[in-house]
This record gives C-alpha cells, sequence and structure tokens, in this order.
C-alpha cells in the first residue's frame, strides 16, 4: 500500500493542474453537503430555541392546597435544570367593581391568578406595564383597568362568587396578562396541555394575601375532582397549582433531542416527589410540535440540497476525466511490467484517499466559510459539529474521488492489457439501460406526481386542519424519480438525436467551416452530451431550488398577511375602538388605504370553542386582502353580499358544516360569551356560507358574522381590531400609526413583524439560509462546470487542434470547434434546466400544497438569480474559451504531434 | 557539414540551427548547427537513427518548432523569425505535413480531414470536387465516409496524403511515413508519393530511419545527434 501511495502522490504531483482541479472541485462538492450539515443543524437549533421561547409556562403541577403548593414549590425549585418554580394559584371571580369620579364601574366574570412577589422575575406569563405586585394589592390586567376605569392607587372590590363579600383592594398596578389560555387552562396531567379561553377579566392577587383572604370563599380543587373543572371556562374552585420554568440552555440541540431532555427533567422532578406533583408540560407540547416540523424541514432540506451535492460529485467525474487519457497510458504501462489488477484498484484507492484527504479538508473548511457569511447568526460551530463536517467531507471527498476515479477508468482496471492500450471499444449496455430503469422511474414519477396533483395527496398531511404537520415521505420519491429518471434518459440518449440533427444539418457535401463544425459536433455529441448531464442538471438544481424557494417566500409573506390580517393590525382594548373613532383615526393616516374594524371573540358551537370574527361587510374587502379561494360556494363579493343582507348571518367552516350536518339557511344556535355578565349565553344565528381561510382567522374552525349583530350579543363594547391596507411601506406606516393610536392603548404590528414570526407552519421553516448557501454554491458549480466542460474538452482534442493548427487552420477556426461545443451545451442546458426545473419547482410545491396557506396561484420567478446562474456559466465559458484559445497558441505542436 | 541544393531554385535555406531542450547542464543539443538549401521540387531524404534529430529538423522546416538560434527563409522571406500566426498562414499555403503516424483528424472522415486542409489553406477552387478526386487519387474514392478509426494504416497514410496535397503545396515534409506499415502497403505509399511528386512538381522531404525509403529520393541527407554527417546523391 505504501507503495501504491508513493506511487499515486507522484503521479499526482506530475499533473499538478489536474489534481488541483480535482481537488477544489472536489472540495466545493464535499463543501455543499458540509454546508447542509451546518446549516440544517444551525436551523434544528433555532426551531428548540424557538419553540422553547414559544411556551410561556413549561410546566404547571396541580396540587391540593395552598400548603403543598409553596412546599412541592421550594422541592422543584431544588431540581437541577430548574430555572424557577413558584406556587401559583387560579380562582374564578364572580365579578368586580370600582367606585371612582365617574361613579359606580361594574365588570362581569373573570378570573384571579394569585402569585408571589418575586413571580415575575423569571416567568413571563405576565407583563407588568405600570406598578408593581405588593401585598394587600392588586394588579389588573390592562383590559379589566380599562373596563373598570381604574387608576394605580385606587381600590377595586372583587368578589370571588356570588353571595359572598367582596374582597377589596388597592390597584397597586397595571398589567398584560399575555399567557391566559395557558395560566387558566383546566389542569389534568393525564390530558396534557388544554389551552383554554382567556377569561375576559384578569386580576393578579399577591399569593399570600389570596391565601389568606380570596380562597377561603372557594372550595380547592384537588387532583381527584380536577376533571369536572376540564371544560373551559368552567372552573368553579381555587387551582393551587406549581409554576415551574426550565433553564434554556439547558435545552440543546434538535426539538427531539431538546424533547428528550425535558421529558427527562420532568420524569425525574416527579419520581423525586412521589406522589405529590404532577405536570402538565406545555413545553414538551411545544417541542413535540417543533420535532414534527423539524423532520418536515430536514426532509425540505434534503429534497432541495441532496441534488445539488450529487450533481457537485458528477463534476468530480468530469474532473477525473480529464487525466483519463493519461492514467490509460500509465496503467497499461503498469501492467505490462507485470502489476496485478489489485495493485491498480490499490493505486487508484491510493490516489483517492490523498485527493479525498485534501478535497474534504478544504470543502470542510469552506462549508464553515460559507455557513457563517450566509447564515444569520453564523455556524455555531461546536466541537462535536466541526467534527462531523471534517468526518463527512473527508468520507465523502474519499468516496467522491474513488467512485469519480473507478467510474472514469472502470474499463483499465476490469480489462485485459491490450484492452487498456485501446481507447475505444464495444461494449454490452449496462443492466439498467437493459432493463428501461429510466422509463421506469419517469413514469412512477409521473404518476406519483399525477396523484399528487389530481387527488390532493400531500406530503404534508394536515388531517384535522390543525397546525400540526406530519410527513407522507413516500411523495418525495416524484421529485426524486423524476432526477433519476431524467439522468439516466440522458444517459442512454448519449446526444443522439442532437447528434443525428447535425448530421442532417450538415449533409455530406462540404459548403464550408459550418459544415465541418456540424460534423464535428454530431461526432461529439457523446462528449456534448456529458457536458450538457451535468450543466444542465446542475442548472436545473439552480432553477427548481430558486422557483421553489422564491415561491415559498412569495406564500411567507401571503401567509403573514393572512396570519396578521392585513399590512398593518391594530389591537385596541375594549371599547377604545369605537369611544376614539379609532378604525376612521387609522383610516387618516398618511399611507393607509382602507382600514376595517374587527370584533374578534369567540364562541362554542355545541363544545368547540371557536374563533368568532364580528365584520364590518362593507369595507373588509378594501382594507384586507380577501381572495375568491377563502370561501366555497361563492366568491368575495357574493359571500359578503350573503352576510350583509341578513344581520344574523354567519359563515362557518367546512368542518363545521360536515361535524354538525348543517346546510345553507339552517338555524345555528352558539354560545356567545356576554362580557357584560361574563357568561356563556345562547344566540341564534343562521348560516349562510362556507369560510376557509380569513385574515387572522386560525386554521382550524372560526366563523364569520355581521360585526353589529355580534356587537349586540356580547356586549363586548365593539371591535377590539383594526385591519388597514398601506400604500406605502408597511413598517413606516405603521410606526406613523402607532404614534396616532398610542394614547388610547393600541397595540400595532406591521407585516414585517409577522413575517420574522413563527407564526404558521411555512414561516416555521426558515429557507432563507438554504437559500443563500445553495444559490451561491449553483452558481460557482455552474461556472465551474462550465470552466471544465471547456478545460476536458480541450484536453480530449488536444491533439487533434495541433493537427488542426500543423495543417494550417487559423487559430479562431480552431477555436471555433471548441466553443461551438460549449454553446451548444450551454443552450441546450438552459432548455433542459427551464423545462424540468420548473417541473420540479411544480413537484415540490404540488406535494407541499396544504403548507401553503392558501395554495400560490402562480409560481414566483426569481429573474434576477436566475440571470445570474446563466450568467455565471455563460461568463465562466467566456472565460474558460479565452483561456483556452491562449493555450491553443502556446500549444507545443512538435511534442503533441511526437505522441503516440 | 553544408547540404546545398542541387536545383537551380532555391525554396528553402537553413543556416545554423540550433534547437537545445533544456537548460543548464542537463540541456541536449537536438539540433546542432545543421545548414540545409532546399531546391524547388527537390526530392530529400533525412536519414537517421531514432533520437538523431530528423524529426525536430523537419518540425524546424515546417515551422512547427522555434529553434533556439537559425536563420531560415523560405524562398527570399524570413520563415523562423515569423511569428505563429504568420508561420500558420505559410503551413496553410504553401508546407504540408504527413505526419508520423497518421495524425488524421479523429472526428472527421477521410473526405472531411481533405476538405478540412483546402479549407484551411482557402483553396478557390470547388473543395469538395477537389476532395473526391484527391481521394480517387490515392485509390480511396470508395471510403470517402470512412472516419480515421474505420481505416487500415495504409489508407489511413494516403488520406493524409490527400489532406497534404489539397494545400497544393510548394514543399511536403513526410515523417517516417511508412514508419506503421508493413512492407508491401508502406512500398505502395511510396509508390504514391513518387507519381505524385513528379505529376505535381512539389519539393519533398522524407525523414525515415530505413535506408531503403531514404534510397527512393534523389538526395539523403544522414543525421546523427543532430548533426548532418553525410549528404549525398542518389
Amino acid at each position: 500500500m505504501r507503495i501504491a501511495l508513493t506511487l499515486a502522490l507522484a503521479g499526482l504531483w506530475r499533473a499538478r493542474v489536474a489534481t488541483l482541479v480535482r481537488v477544489l472541485v472536489l472540495g466545493v462538492a464535499t463543501a455543499m453537503l458540509g454546508s447542509m450539515i451546518l446549516f440544517v443543524g444551525h436551523s434544528l437549533n433555532t426551531m428548540t430555541g424557538s419553540a422553547v421561547r414559544s411556551v410561556p409556562l413549561d410546566w404547571q403541577g396541580p396540587v391540593n392546597s395552598y400548603a403543598a403548593d409553596v412546599n412541592v414549590a421550594r422541592s422543584v425549585a431544588r431540581q437541577p435544570g430548574v430555572l424557577q418554580a413558584s406556587p401559583a394559584a387560579t380562582a374564578p371571580l364572580a365579578g368586580a367593581s370600582h367606585n371612582g369620579p365617574e361613579g359606580l364601574t361594574e365588570t362581569g366574570a373573570g378570573a384571579v391568578l394569585a402569585v408571589p412577589a418575586d413571580y415575575l422575575s423569571h416567568l413571563g406569563s405576565l407583563r407588568l406595564l405600570r406598578g408593581n405586585l405588593s401585598r394587600a394589592g392588586v394588579v389588573l390586567d390592562q383590559q379589566m383597568a380599562a373596563t373598570l376605569r381604574a387608576q394605580i392607587g385606587d381600590y377595586v372590590s372583587l368578589a370571588p362568587r356570588r353571595g359572598v363579600p367582596p374582597v377589596r383592594l388597592r390597584v397597586s398596578g397595571v398589567a398584560l396578562v399575555s399567557a391566559a389560555d395557558v395560566l387558566f387552562a383546566p389542569l389534568d396531567p393525564q390530558v396534557g396541555s388544554a389551552p383554554a379561553q382567556p377569561p375576559a377579566n384578569i386580576a393578579v392577587m399577591e399569593l399570600a394575601d389570596f391565601a389568606a383572604g380570596y380562597a377561603p370563599a372557594l372550595r380547592a380543587i384537588t387532583q381527584v375532582s380536577v376533571g369536572s373543572n376540564a371544560v373551559p371556562g368552567a372552573q368553579e374552585g381555587v387551582q393551587w397549582q406549581v409554576h415551574a420554568q426550565l433553564r434554556p440552555n439547558a435545552l440543546s440541540g434538535s426539538p427531539a433531542h431538546a424533547l428528550t431532555l425535558a421529558e427527562h427533567a420532568r420524569n425525574r422532578v416527579e419520581r423525586s416527589l412521589p406522589g405529590q406533583v404532577r405536570f402538565v408540560d406545555n413545553l414538551s407540547e411545544s417541542l413535540t410540535t417543533a420535532t414534527r416540523d423539524a423532520l418536515y424541514a430536514i426532509a425540505l432540506y434534503i429534497m432541495l440540497a441532496a441534488p445539488g451535492a450529487l450533481i457537485a460529485l458528477g463534476l468530480v467525474y468530469l474532473a477525473a476525466l480529464g487525466t483519463v487519457d493519461r492514467d490509460r497510458r500509465e496503467l497499461a504501462l503498469l501492467r505490462t511490467r507485470g502489476a496485478r489488477r489489485r495493485d491498480l484498484l490499490a493505486l487508484a484507492l491510493a490516489d483517492s484517499a490523498a485527493l479525498g484527504l485534501l478535497g474534504g479538508l478544504l470543502g470542510a473548511g469552506l462549508s464553515a466559510l460559507v455557513t457563517a457569511t450566509a447564515v444569520s447568526g453564523g455556524a455555531h460551530l461546536t466541537l462535536a459539529r466541526a467534527g462531523l463536517v471534517v468526518g463527512v467531507c473527508l468520507v465523502l471527498g474519499f468516496l467522491g474521488a474513488a467512485s469519480a476515479r473507478l467510474g472514469a477508468g472502470v474499463r483499465m482496471l476490469m480489462s485485459g492489457i491490450s484492452d487498456a492500450r485501446r481507447a475505444v471499444r464495444r461494449e454490452r449496455a449496462p443492466l439498467w439501460r437493459r432493463l428501461g430503469l429510466d422509463f421506469v422511474a419517469l413514469a412512477i414519477s409521473g404518476l406519483i406526481y399525477w396523484l399528487t396533483a389530481r387527488t390532493g395527496f400531500s406530503a404534508v398531511v394536515n388531517p384535522d386542519s390543525n397546525p400540526t404537520l406530519s410527513l407522507a415521505v413516500y411523495m418525495f420519491f416524484a421529485p426524486a424519480l423524476l432526477w433519476i429518471g431524467v439522468t439516466l434518459l440522458l444517459v442512454r440518449v448519449r446526444g443522439r438525436l442532437f447528434g443525428w440533427l447535425a448530421r442532417r444539418a450538415a449533409g455530406r457535401r462540404e459548403r464550408g467551416w459550418g459544415t465541418l463544425l456540424l460534423a464535428s459536433t454530431s461526432r461529439r455529441a457523446e462528449a456534448i452530451n456529458r457536458g450538457l448531464i451535468v450543466l444542465g442538471l446542475l442548472l436545473a438544481f439552480g432553477v427548481s431550488l430558486g422557483v421553489f424557494v422564491a415561491t415559498y417566500d412569495q406564500q411567507a409573506s401571503v401567509d403573514a398577511r393572512l396570519s396578521l390580517g392585513g399590512d398593518v393590525a391594530v389591537t385596541a382594548p375594549p371599547g377604545a375602538v369605537t369611544a376614539h373613532a379609532l378604525a376612521s383615526r387609522v383610516a387618516r393616516v398618511p399611507g393607509i388605504r382602507a382600514a376595517t374594524a374587527i370584533d374578534h371573540s369567540y364562541a362554542y358551537v355545541g363544545p368547540d370553542l371557536q374563533d368568532t370574527y364580528g365584520i364590518d361587510t362593507r369595507t373588509v374587502a378594501q382594507a384586507t386582502s380577501l381572495r375568491d379561494s377563502y370561501f366555497l360556494g361563492g366568491g368575495v363579493t357574493q359571500t359578503l353580499a350573503r352576510l350583509r343582507v341578513r344581520p344574523d348571518a354567519i359563515l362557518v367552516s367546512k368542518e363545521t358544516i360536515s361535524d354538525y350536518s348543517l346546510a345553507l339557511g339552517d338555524l345555528l344556535r352558539l354560545r356567545v360569551l356576554d362580557y357584560r355578565t361574563g357568561r356563556f349565553t345562547v344566540v341564534p344565528f343562521h348560516v349562510a356560507g362556507v369560510v376557509q381561510e380569513f385574515p387572522s382567522a386560525p386554521r382550524d374552525s372560526f366563523m364569520v358574522a355581521n360585526l353589529a349583530y355580534l356587537q349586540a350579543a356580547d356586549h363586548g363594547g365593539g371591535p377590539n381590531t383594526i385591519f388597514a391596507a398601506t400604500s406605502a411601506d408597511p413598517a413606516s406606516v405603521a410606526r406613523r400609526v402607532t404614534a396616532a393610536t398610542r394614547a388610547d392603548g393600541a397595540s400595532v404590528k406591521d407585516i414585517g413583524q409577522q413575517s420574522a414570526q413563527t407564526a404558521s407552519s411555512i414561516t416555521a421553516v426558515d429557507l432563507g439560509g438554504i437559500r443563500d448557501i445553495e444559490e451561491l454554491f449553483a452558481i460557482a458549480l455552474a461556472g465551474a462546470a462550465t470552466a471544465l466542460f471547456v478545460g476536458l474538452a480541450l484536453s480530449e482534442r488536444r491533439r487533434e487542434f495541433a493537427i488542426m493548427t500543423a495543417v494550417g487552420a487559423p487559430l479562431r477556426r480552431v477555436a471555433s470547434f471548441l466553443w461551438s461545443e460549449v454553446a451548444i451545451v450551454l443552450i441546450l442546458s438552459v432548455v433542459l434546466a427551464a423545462g424540468l426545473g420548473l417541473l420540479l419547482s411544480l413537484m415540490l410545491i404540488a406535494m407541499l400544497q396544504h403548507v401553503f396557506d392558501p395554495p400560490p396561484d402562480q409560481l414566483a420567478i426569481p429573474w434576477g438569480y436566475l440571470a445570474g446562474l446563466v450568467g455565471a456559466a455563460a461568463g465562466a465559458a467566456l472565460l474558460a474559451i479565452v483561456a483556452a484559445a491562449a493555450g491553443l497558441r502556446r500549444l507545443h505542436l512538435g511534442s503533441i504531434l511526437r505522441e503516440p | 557539414m553544408t547540404a546545398v541544393a542541387s536545383a537551380e531554385a532555391t525554396l528553402m535555406s537553413c543556416e545554423g540551427i540550433e534547437v537545445v531542450h533544456g537548460g543548464g547542464a542537463s540541456s541536449v543539443h537536438a539540433l546542432a548547427g545543421v545548414d540545409l538549401e532546399l531546391g524547388v521540387a527537390q526530392t530529400l531524404a533525412l536519414q537517421g537513427h531514432s533520437g538523431s534529430g530528423k524529426t525536430t529538423l523537419l518540425h524546424v522546416l515546417g515551422g512547427l518548432l522555434e529553434p533556439t538560434s537559425a536563420v531560415v527563409r523560405w524562398r527570399d522571406g524570413p520563415l523562423s523569425t515569423l511569428d505563429r500566426a504568420a508561420r500558420t498562414a505559410l503551413r496553410a499555403q504553401a508546407i504540408a505535413y504527413v505526419f508520423q503516424g497518421t495524425n488524421l483528424l479523429d472526428h472527421f472522415s477521410a473526405y472531411e480531414n481533405v476538405v478540412f486542409a483546402a479549407l484551411a489553406c482557402r483553396q478557390r477552387e470547388d473543395r469538395a470536387q477537389l476532395a473526391l478526386e484527391l481521394l480517387g487519387l490515392v485509390g480511396l474514392a470508395g471510403k470517402r465516409d470512412a472516419l480515421p478509426s474505420e481505416l487500415s494504416g495504409g489508407e489511413a497514410q494516403r488520406v493524409a496524403i490527400a489532406r497534404a496535397l489539397a494545400q497544393r503545396p510548394d514543399l511536403v515534409l513526410c515523417d517516417e511515413p511508412t514508419g506503421h506499415l508493413d512492407s508491401d502497403t508502406g512500398a505502395r505509399v511510396l509508390d504514391l508519393l513518387d507519381t505524385l511528386q513528379l505529376e505535381l512538381g512539389f519539393t519533398l522531404v522524407i525523414a525515415t530511419h530505413d535506408a531503403r525509403v531514404a534510397a527512393r529520393c534523389a538526395r539523403v541527407l544522414e543525421l546523427s545527434d543532430g548533426r548532418i554527417v553525410a549528404d549525398r546523391q542518389t
């Protein structure tokens, strides 16, 4: 082996330029995969971070009493990995009142949260806006404070239940309770996390005060009776509970890894406190969803990146072909001198090991550099990840170099000495060609695509219309088989078609240089086809990647607008929109094209709590981006007209229609939260249409009704949200809207902020990084592939070009035989890339149709990037031809013509 | 020794051709002070063993190789000081090669190989007709569409001769034209060259190690270690 290595190194050193080219190509090819590993690792870490940050409260453990609450919280806080554990309690609030300068103001029912004063240091489920939480004081949620018109220092009375004297407390602060759905959820560890309808009014008390002065009026919810409180909004007693937050840095790696860590931590804590506490694990719930998203993201990344990496290895093969002639002669010589076949194999492997080592190390370095440059936040290289990337790049480098070397020189290794000396011989068609595997692959790919497009199969299954995702991985076979089928078909065709066309065009009679160019092209069809396979597939990869990611981005933007409601959304405290005429004031802000007020509330359809939107049918279409596809059985205009003609008309989701066997015109009785009493009351509606999507509505079931009718039913004080369409940059318009509405307690959000959030599945996977990395590689490899093709053509025809020059052909004529081939490869590659790339994009989009919400109307074409891609190939071709022409000028004619 | 053309008109003259490969102590003199004059329609053999410098001298005469030092004149003009493009143009117009081995253009048929040469030297006449005539002249009219890989060694060499003649050259340089051929085929190729030379009147220079081949030329220059060691008329 040592001799083989010495010989291999000597051979590589003798052909230094070719070795350098092979190492560079191998480096770029392995770097592509290395970058993907780094990017996916970084992306999974980001997903874990987002999932962890999105959980306002990691664990909620119901306990039976105040004493148990305090003791268990103290024990949990001492556990490793726990950032903070705090005793807490929730309780119903029958009503509240405030006797201020404007007279007596009362609220309906709500809820009380009781926490210690230091609760807010690490737990982010509520945020103090003003004041603080102190003994003998109460912090009011900003909506409740607004309803009661209470200020810090005022006294309010809180009634635990009807018939019990209210507790009088001084208002010590105003807070924003951001996670009310989690804080007041019924706690059943058997059921798990089940966010509930947030209460209309929330008061926050100091825990000790609560235990002494408020809780005695109510019974305690025990772990035995927890089932009776499992219905949201039905809590009738005190729920003592331990809140705990894990240290974020204890949760690292992929969502699946972090989920395992989180579950281990919870099990450990529960085991250390046997029979005392079991937690509702909101964190694991979030990480479970993130794990599903991560699976989808990885599949998507692989689907987008793997073809590129494989084609990059095709370049390595192309580079290896550059030395195949020299290798053939050398190996034949070695065999005549007694080298056995296994010696030659050892030589080839030693050669590959040396190249793989250099290329792999270069690839690992390049991948770290590219990822650090292209991904915001850098590559986040850990020792383990760096080791993995170096290892993978080295292995891939070796395998790539070995397969290219063996693939290019298999004939030399397998054949006899006389065969090895011969450059051409007839070979039997390989098995795949005899079996027609290319046609089989294309047929199966087409079938899967047809099923996907026609029957609505999707790789992302969304059976219950909820935001969770599951994968049908077999769907990825459609593009994978298309890649394989087209590649094999091109190999099978071997340029016969354009070879035949060139022969037909050339004819049998000489008509000048053009005829000779065509004749030459027709006989070089196989070599041209080789260039087409690598460059065409590479460009097709670039096109499919660019178009898919651009469409993905386009839909992410549409999705963000749909999630937010408009270009700008304003949320205001109850009553503020009507009292301060916020909708018309927002509409007058410069840059606002139209604005509409919406009442977002909740109502029960049977036992299902659904979001309910009260809309103004006259203005909603102008201020939001409603599409016909949002409604079934009619477009925007028709559906809004149906809503307008009947005050109690309501649009419901398809699921509601089928679950409750409803038809248009049917009576639908809803339990609507009456903000005046805090209780749910039955309100009759009539079904007027089916709605699938609506601005800011969740992906599951929801309803849309007339604003005035809903307002009369829920007494909620009118709209609480304003959606606006802008005619200028949404971010700057949003700043102006903020300035105009700040005094009214409104919060303003623009579409840019919404896009940055992982609000839905489509935006949960950030394709920005992968796009930058892959596009960078696609452009670089397109240039490299073209340059390699030119170099290889020059190498293969060097002797022919020398003869042409010796015969007296001018340089420009000789060079024309080179550039004409390059031009043909470029043109055919662009045509192939346009067709195949678009088809692949369509396939990917069809597969992921359920991710796109709403589905894309058309593909987004990133013209700039595509021009850059083709420009890189054309530019590299031009440079390579100029360099080749310079090389032709310097050909050592005497030496070349003496070669045997 | 200076080799002087016996013919009346001088086609080419060389003085002090030196070709040195490499540098320093390891340098090799492929040609060391060769003087030569070639007359119009002369037939000349460059005879010598392998490594004697005959192919190198042939390449200098054809402008394929720039000598380290020399004065090479083509008719009344300089050759060795011309740039590469001008030498290529001169080859196209006046100097044709029949190389060692076959050295046909692999991706062109026999017919296209001949047409290529006609195009390269900007023949004004009907190039297709010319190519067919020349292929007929060398007895290969039936092989016009054959690729070099489909021709025997003798056939390929005859195509090479036809290609050389398509340039209507004043000088034909042949490097071991029978080196890869059996004796019968070699003899037929040489007969063909002799006939064509007499018919068309070009100057013929043949580099060969074979004394029998050399003997067919009117004049033989014997080379050894890059020097002319004998100049004789046959």
